[in-house]
């Protein structure tokens, strides 16, 4: 835990400087890249339609919901210590889903069109809770996985039961979305829906920076610098919540971004969450915004997910991580 | 247990040899096009039990009439509660069902999925031979064949294009019966002329970037409580439905390829006209 960082050279202003400028830069792909090929001389006489409802919101949930992801993995990592955690291994994303997919179909999204954010942000306020509470105060790296597999069991399978009960014939489809999530067609609705909490849970999140940063020296420490430990874990709650919660309902769980962003991060910081943060950030909507950009470029007929990209780039990396863990703690 | 190895014993002694001439008095459906069929062919004693779609308003065109009847759940042991003398399936999704029944020797009629005009009339003439009513299959192909002969569809040089936009952004192709029926309404299927996505979905950028004379919607965006019928209520949706021609025909309509599709070829070649009467 006190690793030097790496002698890059880098300079926190010049790296969160850097990393904004690729962020603008993967926001404007973003928004050039379409189904109807680069730019907008395929659009016809829809050009104005498809820019301002289809790929501004597809680039500007891309940017939100990545920056998300990687900011509460980045902070989750900090406040637990641990560097396993991350919102959709711990089940925080499941919980998120299931209070998404309850909001629709209990009708309360029909009745009042925040229920879906809300019901997002509720589930994954319990989903963390529970698992805090599972893994106790003290818990190492694996307890945590644990508990996080088993919040995440009983969120999937309460999911998959709301939605078979729901009388639906799209049940099946719709599980691929929860599980795997999906940026295609969503409209300035679902952005004007989720925007909000999640720019204040990114905000909430942000502010902590300080608070961690003496975290890393141990509660004790921590209090003694003047640190209020209960109240930084009640915004790490409800930072998390607004963020995931609020990004789950819209564009459904998308794994492992959380885990990759930060861990790629930090031999250029260090162990300074005040610097990690929003770095993680700014790195979480480039992954995602990139990630989109090459689902549409290499295989736009193919139908894949994002969640399954986001997957296959970041499971290899837990792989890599849990080999790392081992040796750490073997004896 | 018992109640099961009752039913196989008492269809070997009677369902496997019943008469020939003898009309079926305890049929059982698996599949909602044969519901559909059988519940328009027969008189409703003889019907044992349907699927619980058949009294589905959302997929079947005669749900009102499917009300009442007892609804089995569609495996092998339920079906055989019924004690059936015929037993009508679909060709998808039953096979197991299928082969068990006919190991314990039960009467079961396969009724093929209708994919053209002709594939209707067929399936048609297999319900209405099986429950032994002939000529109210022929009487129903033949009203058939008046309604669609009434549809004018005069052969059009630039036939307008539409496409069928469903759920999660799937359209109807060539090969699926709403294809058959965009064209006997004289209709070109746009959905040719998109590169789908293997699952067969437009993106809603391409439908936008090129859209079709006409865009009809099989079900209205409020009747799905779900993430994948979220396409349906995308605001670049309502707007090219402000610009186009844009038409609402009810899934229940042509499902299934029965005589009702003639209704969904109706309305759509009512829309044509409309089109047509605007480009003059």
């Amino acid at each position: 835990m006190t690793t030097a960082p790496m002698r890059t050279g880098v300079t926190p202003l010049l790296l969160v400087g850097g990393l904004a400028v690729a962020a603008l830069a993967a926001f404007a792909a973003s928004l050039a890249i379409g189904s109807s090929g680069f730019g907008l001389s395929g659009a016809g006489d829809a050009a104005g339609l498809i820019f301002w409802e289809i790929r501004v919101p597809r680039a500007v949930l891309g940017a939100l919901v990545g920056a998300a992801l990687g900011l509460s993995g980045a902070a989750l990592q900090g406040y637990l210590r641990n560097p396993l955690a991350e919102p959709g291994l711990v089940g925080i994303s499941g919980g998120a889903a299931l209070g998404a997919v309850l909001a629709i179909h209990l009708g309360l999204s029909q009745a009042f069109a925040l229920a879906l954010p809300l019901g997002g942000l509720i589930g994954a306020a319990i989903a963390m809770l529970a698992v805090v509470a599972l893994a106790g105060a003290h818990g190492g790296p694996v307890t945590l996985i644990l508990a996080g597999l088993a919040v995440s069991g009983i969120a999937t399978a309460l999911t998959w039961l709301a939605l078979n009960l729901s009388r639906n014939p799209f049940a099946s489809v719709e599980i691929v979305f929860w599980l795997m999530g999906s940026l295609a067609d969503r409209s300035l609705t679902q952005v004007w829906l989720a925007a909000p909490p999640i720019l204040a849970g990114l905000a909430v999140l942000l502010f902590l920076g300080r608070a961690l940063d003496a975290l890393t020296l141990g509660e004790d420490a921590a209090r003694s610098l003047g640190i209020d430990v209960a109240r930084t874990r009640l915004a790490l709650v409800a930072g998390t919540a607004l963020a995931v919660g609020a990004a789950t309902s819209v564009t459904g769980a998308i794994g492992f971004v959380g885990l990759l962003v930060p861990h790629v991060l930090r031999p250029f910081v260090g162990h300074r969450p005040s610097l990690l943060l929003p770095a993680s950030a700014l790195a979480g909507a480039i992954f995602l915004l990139v990630a989109d950009i090459g689902l549409r470029l290499a295989s736009p007929w193919t139908d894949l997910r994002i969640g399954v990209l986001t997957a296959l780039i970041g499971a290899p990396f837990f792989v890599w991580l849990v080999l790392k863990t081992r040796a750490e703690l073997a004896p | 247990m018992a109640a099961a190895l009752g039913a196989c014993s008492w269809l070997l002694a009677h369902g496997a040899t019943a008469q020939a001439d003898a009309k079926p008095a305890r049929i059982v459906s698996l599949d909602l096009c044969a519901d559909q069929l059988l519940i328009e062919l027969v008189e409703r004693g003889r019907i044992a039990a349907v699927t619980h779609l058949a009294a589905d308003p959302e997929v079947s065109a005669i749900w009102e009439k499917g009300k009442g009847i007892p609804i089995t759940r569609g495996n092998a042991e339920d079906v055989l509660r019924y004690k059936p003398d015929l037993i009508l399936a679909g060709p998808f999704g039953v096979a197991q069902t299928v082969s068990l029944l006919r190991r314990l020797q039960a009467n079961v009629v396969v009724v093929p999925l209708a994919s053209d005009l002709e594939g209707v009339r067929t399936a048609v003439r297999i319900v209405a031979t099986a429950v032994g009513e002939k000529a109210r299959g022929e009487a129903m192909i033949d009203a058939f064949d008046r309604r669609l002969a009434s549809i004018a569809v005069a052969a059009q040089a630039s036939a307008p294009s539409a496409v069928v936009y469903q759920v999660g952004g799937a359209v109807s192709v060539a090969g699926n019966l709403a294809d058959v029926v965009l064209a006997a309404a004289g209709f070109r299927n746009k959905a040719a002329e998109y590169r789908l996505t293997r699952g067969g979905q437009v993106p809603l950028e391409l439908l936008a970037a090129s859209p079709p004379d006409l865009i009809v919607l099989t079900s209205m965006a409020d009747e799905y409580r779900t993430v994948v019928g979220d396409n349906l209520r995308h605001p670049v949706l309502g707007r090219l439905r402000q610009q186009r021609a844009s038409i609402d025909v009810p899934w229940r309509l042509w499902q299934c390829g029965t005589p009702h599709i003639a209704a969904a070829i109706a309305r759509l070649a009512e829309a044509r006209a409309g089109i047509e009467a605007q480009r003059r």
